[in-house]
């Protein structure tokens, strides 16, 4: 086992850019090496940090919905969002956590939409998760 | 050659014979990197004693942009004979039996570039500034191109209302084709529904995507030829201008448009060739949905790579890192208390 695979996964993106990609034998082969390349690197991030920004995520969700379910008990769609908050999650692969996730972006999406029309204060807090949301999701990679 | 082009080419030659009556033998044939909607081919033969460069674009299997074809030769085509500078398109061909699937040849344009970014080098800060210059003024005359004279009613829809058609249309793609939850796209798509501008006053043929990489430049910096017209149709002069000024295309150097030019020079320059003014409200909300379309294209390329039968990295680096950094730009845009730190403050 390598015990550290975002770093591993990061080694063989640069291998790729920088050994292989030259010697390919086209420009369609080279660009495209390079691409893989950059996924790599992205998968490397995601690899390392993928089921905690997911369970982030559903935390700060069930943090919004708890917030809309006391100032606007009445809300369409409250008991979609209590199920959410109340449902335990549902085991740390990505496959187990992924449908959970977009079960609760479902609903924001839901919320936002009536937030907007009529609770200013809850849409703003609604935007401020979708900053942290973007930004924890964000890929950095070298010159670009 | 690659051997696997061999095939190919050999098909291609025999096709280029029998349309031109002519005997025509291969010199090269190489794929050309980059053709995210249609499988790009630069090819030279030889035919009746002169060598011709051809660009030969062929149907993919998927693609990121589901395109019209017919549509963006015929657009070629008209553009071509108004003087526009584009490669100029001599045979579209929609029988698959050929190639397999449909394609179309265009003239090689010699001794260009595409990419911009050897531009970025501060030694050649002149230059980049010519090419700047020349790609919005360019944008600025296409904007000034009379639709009806370019004869494009033949073959492209009038809208009543351009903004909303345009968001109709890319807001059903999310809809339709989206594999997750996108909470930033549908807060978007309620905003531009929201503050929807009046109908335009005024239609002209737009690009679609009319950004850096999307054109030819020569040495000097002049702008030979405009690629890339599958996204094209009648509609309103602010949506290429704001699409061209996306922050994504500048990547990561934001204060230059594009990566060429400061924004209100780009601004200027396509005021001043187009002979419009900009108008800033109306111009805020083409920004927010070019860069909406933009997401839309990325979501697209995301379902096509994870359902369709193409495995292009183009589609899975504009499912993953593309969708990343339009997500940041919208909610850079759309946020209340946007700190703007990938997007210039409203004017």
């Amino acid at each position: 086992m390598i015990p550290q695979p975002a770093r591993a996964l990061a080694d063989l993106a640069v291998k790729l850019a920088q050994s292989i990609a030259p010697e390919a034998g086209s420009a369609y082969a080279m660009a495209n090496t390079g691409l893989i390349s950059m996924l790599l690197l992205a998968m490397a991030q995601d690899q390392d940090r993928a089921v905690a920004n997911r369970v982030a995520d559903i935390e700060d969700l069930k943090a919004l919905f708890a917030a809309a379910a006391a100032a606007h008990p009445d809300a369409p769609q409250a008991g979609r969002r209590a199920a959410f908050q109340t449902g335990p999650l549902p085991g740390l692969r990505l496959s187990e956590l992924d449908p959970w996730h977009a079960e609760g972006l479902a609903a924001l999406i839901e919320l936002h939409a009536w937030a907007d029309a009529n609770d200013p204060a809850l849409s703003l807090r609604i935007w401020d998760f979708l900053v942290s949301h973007t930004e924890r999701n964000r890929f950095d990679l070298p010159g670009a | 050659m690659h051997p696997a082009l061999q095939p190919l080419a050999e098909r291609l030659v025999t096709y280029l014979a029998a349309h031109w009556r002519l005997p025509v033998s291969l010199r090269t044939v190489e794929q050309i990197p980059g053709g995210a909607s249609r499988e790009t081919y630069r090819v030279r033969v030889e035919a009746a004693g002169e060598i011709r460069g051809l660009i030969v674009r062929r149907d993919p299997k998927t693609s990121l942009i589901d395109t019209e074809r017919a549509l963006e030769y015929r657009t070629y085509a008209a553009v071509h004979a108004a003087g526009f500078p584009v490669p100029e398109p001599l045979i579209l061909e929609e029988d698959p039996r050929h190639l397999e699937r449909p394609f179309s040849v265009m003239a090689e344009i010699p001794g260009c570039e595409t990419s911009v970014a050897a531009l970025r080098d501060p030694a050649r800060a002149a230059l980049r500034e010519t090419v700047g210059h020349n790609m919005w003024s360019l944008l600025g005359r296409l904007a000034a191109l009379d639709v009806d004279a370019l004869g494009l009613d033949a073959f492209m829809e009038r809208p009543a209302h351009a903004a909303a058609r345009e968001l109709d249309y890319w807001a059903g793609v999310i809809e339709q084709d989206a594999l997750h939850p996108q909470p930033v796209a549908a807060a978007t798509v309620r905003w531009l529904r929201r503050h929807l501008p009046q109908p335009s006053g005024r239609l002209v043929l737009v690009h679609g995507d009319y950004r850096t990489g999307n054109f030819l430049y020569a040495p000097d910096g002049a702008i030979t030829g405009v690629l890339d017209w599958e996204m094209a149709h009648i509609g309103d002069p602010l949506e290429d201008l704001a699409w061209s000024l996306d922050p994504l295309w500048a990547w990561p150097e934001r204060h230059l448009a594009g990566g060429l030019l400061p924004r209100e020079d780009a601004i200027r320059t396509w005021e001043a060739a187009s002979g419009m003014h900009v108008n800033r409200a109306a111009f805020r909300w083409w920004q927010i949905f070019a860069s909406l379309k933009a997401l839309a294209i990325w979501i697209s390329s995301t379902e096509d790579f994870m359902n369709g039968e193409s495995k292009e990295p183009i589609l899975a680096m504009a499912g993953w890192i593309m969708t990343d950094r339009q997500n940041r730009i919208l909610v850079d845009r759309l946020h209340p208390a946007a700190r703007h730190t990938y997007t210039e403050p409203p004017a």
